[in-house]
């Protein structure tokens, strides 16, 4: 357990290492894993696990996935990450992904949020509301 | 046809086809019924989650990287990577008198076959207990049917009264006898049209009980009548820890509803040593530290705020009450083990249920002793007051003189008159189960015990003749009964017709 708490703690020091002016930098997680290499040290896979998975939420909260069914602007592409950008305050990139499942519309993910403006949600919903 | 098609039409054009913001996590791990999850940013504490499936759970753990939560129901189809979502309610279950003549879950979805249930309202399963201010002093009685309890330990409406004992001592009995004796006062009640009658309504709780022990009370309640005023609330053995654990709080948020819409409520949580048991395997695989006997540290909390919602509140809140009678079972009668002592810390006093006493056939088994009502006694009708005042001291008395009575041949004309009149009284509070006895009933035969009736009856007759008394009573002098009733107190008048009517008896008895 304590050993768990100080994995998760360094990996955390690690991340913050990791930022330059407010958001996640390329340059410096490079720097830091090299240097991880460069110092090889006890429990370095758990650590790099536990700064990995750090990194993966951190680039799921700058990320909006957007999967559409049918053709999406890009000008509607980047009109949604600066919307996203503004409620969240941070800058919020835009991935677009087809996603044919969705029968129209489109559906926003970012970290955990999801926003669904899809057919399908709605006959999903349609559905329950009938049963 | 056309109808259902213009209901459709009518529901797709109020379906609107606006945006949908969810908060959403992935299940890390999944097993004994809890799921570790990873994301959940914005997920509150107790409030409710949905599963892939529909299935819904409750979010106990809110850690710094992941929530740990609770599934109600199966979770066999549930595996790592499903999405979760919150659904921003805390966990709610129908109530009102809709409920009233149903078996219903810890979610309180009907399990009685008898169809969906129409309730319009819902009520949090968690909710803050009434405070100091919305709360009024316990003043009225609340009538268990039982002569010892009525008598020498009484309740009243608002409070908590334990049940305790070891196991087949009688305790469910004692509340199933409560359950049914409310019925019947309702039914008088009603039935008089008296526009300040106040009807009882209980709610039995049944956590971690036997499936056939939930059926066999359910039939009793059916049998007597009393159904149509009960609500059941099961989470048996088979139930998963998650639900045995909710059930009392589901009981809770149904009783409160008709407190807080003034109206009476008895609830009977049989029992919260399973309950506390259901939440020891919760918090273990929850990972939360464990302390004595393996309880979490909260345990004291789960029961103190669960019974602390049984409350009298004042006329700007209701009037309404909520009663209690939480029941917990000891092994080898001990009293100091951790969660009686928890509980007989939190409560308005106890009854003790003794097995000596029961394998005697002194039964309900009631430990004169060690049984206290700490409230009750501010609501106990004037009549029981005036016929029973002493009896709960003169049977102590006898307890202990009878022990010590063992060692000696030779006893003075005191202790011998003692003796005799205390082995009457064991025998008059000598009743079957699933029979209470209406107060009026209870004060008469009191009454005459009080004025030494009994005296020249041999003790192995007594219960004979407390039962042809008490059927005397009811087929003869119904007036007698109904002005006991009403009058609440025995002025002289009312001395004097008991007088008449008891002499009466005791000829035709002899």
């Amino acid at each position: 357990m304590t050993q768990d708490k100080q994995i998760k703690g360094f990996a955390k020091q690690l991340l913050k290492m990791s930022f330059e002016n407010g958001e996640l930098c390329v340059e410096r997680v490079d720097g830091v894993l090299k240097t991880l290499e460069k110092n090889n040290q006890r429990h370095q896979i758990p650590v790099l696990k536990a700064y990995l998975k750090l990194v993966e939420r951190e680039v799921a909260k700058s990320t909006a996935v957007i999967s559409h069914a049918g053709r999406l602007s890009p000008e509607l592409a980047t009109s949604i990450s600066k919307q996203l950008s503004t409620k969240y305050g941070r800058n919020v990139r835009s991935v677009t992904r087809e996603d044919r499942s969705l029968i129209g519309g489109l559906c926003v993910v970012v970290d955990c949020d999801v926003y669904d403006a899809s057919i399908a949600s709605s006959l999903a919903s349609l559905e329950s509301s009938l049963s | 046809m056309s109808s259902v098609i213009e209901q459709i039409e009518q529901q797709i054009a109020n379906l609107q086809s606006k945006t949908v913001a969810t908060n959403t996590g992935k299940i890390l791990t999944v097993g004994d019924g809890v799921a570790k999850i990873d994301g959940l940013s914005e997920v509150m504490y107790n409030e409710m989650i949905e599963f892939p499936g529909g299935t819904i759970g409750i979010a106990l753990n809110l850690e710094e990287d992941e929530v740990g939560a609770v599934v109600l129901g199966e979770s066999n189809h549930l595996k790592e990577g499903d999405e979760v979502k919150c659904t921003g309610t805390l966990l709610s279950v129908p109530v009102g008198k809709c409920m009233l003549g149903r078996v219903v879950d810890a979610l309180g979805r009907p399990m009685d076959g008898k169809g969906i249930i129409d309730s319009s309202e819902t009520n949090p399963v968690e909710k803050i207990a009434p405070g100091i201010i919305e709360r009024k002093s316990v003043d009225q009685p609340l009538m268990t049917g039982i002569q010892s309890i009525d008598s020498m330990i009484p309740i009243g409406r608002g409070q908590r009264e334990l049940i305790i004992g070891d196991r087949g001592t009688g305790k469910t009995t004692i509340a199933i006898d409560t359950i049914i004796n409310q019925a019947n006062i309702n039914k008088v009640g009603l039935a008089s049209g008296d526009p300040d009658f106040r009807p009882v309504y209980s709610i039995y709780v049944a956590v971690g009980q036997k499936n056939s022990n939930v059926a066999r009370t359910l039939g009793i309640l059916e049998e007597k009548g009393a159904l149509e005023y009960t609500i059941i609330v099961s989470a048996p053995a088979a139930d998963s820890a998650a639900n045995q654990y909710l059930a009392p709080y589901t009981g809770a948020a149904m009783g409160e509803w008709f407190m807080s819409n003034g109206m009476d409520a008895l609830i009977v949580y049989d029992d919260l040593s399973k309950h506390a048991a259901a939440y020891r395997q919760m918090s273990l695989v929850l990972k939360r530290p464990s302390g004595r006997e393996a309880y979490p540290g909260d345990v004291f909390y789960l029961h103190s705020r669960l019974l602390e919602r049984s409350a009298r509140v004042n006329e700007a809140n209701g009037n309404g009450s909520l009663t209690a009678l939480p029941i917990i079972e000891t092994l080898a009668g001990d009293l100091s083990a951790y969660i009686p002592t928890n509980v007989i810390s939190i409560t308005d006093g106890q009854i003790f249920l003794e097995t000596d006493l029961f394998n005697q056939g002194i039964r309900p088994a009631v430990s004169v002793g060690l049984s206290v009502s700490r409230v009750g006694s501010a609501a106990q009708i004037k009549a029981t007051k005036q016929v029973a005042g002493k009896i709960k001291l003169e049977l102590a008395q006898f307890r202990e003189l009878a022990a010590f009575a063992q060692f000696g041949s030779d006893l003075d004309a005191k202790t011998k008159a003692q003796l005799e009149r205390g082995s009457r009284i064991v025998e008059l509070f000598k009743q079957p189960a699933f029979n209470p006895i209406p107060i009026e009933q209870q004060v008469g035969v009191l009454w005459a015990m009080q004025n030494n009736y009994f005296d020249d009856i041999d003790v192995s007759k007594i219960v004979e003749a407390s039962n042809s008394l008490r059927d005397f009573f009811s087929s003869r002098k119904e007036a007698l009964l109904t002005s006991i009733r009403e009058k609440s107190k025995i002025d002289d008048d009312l001395d004097r017709e008991l007088k008449s009517a008891v002499d009466e008896w005791k000829t035709s008895f002899n």
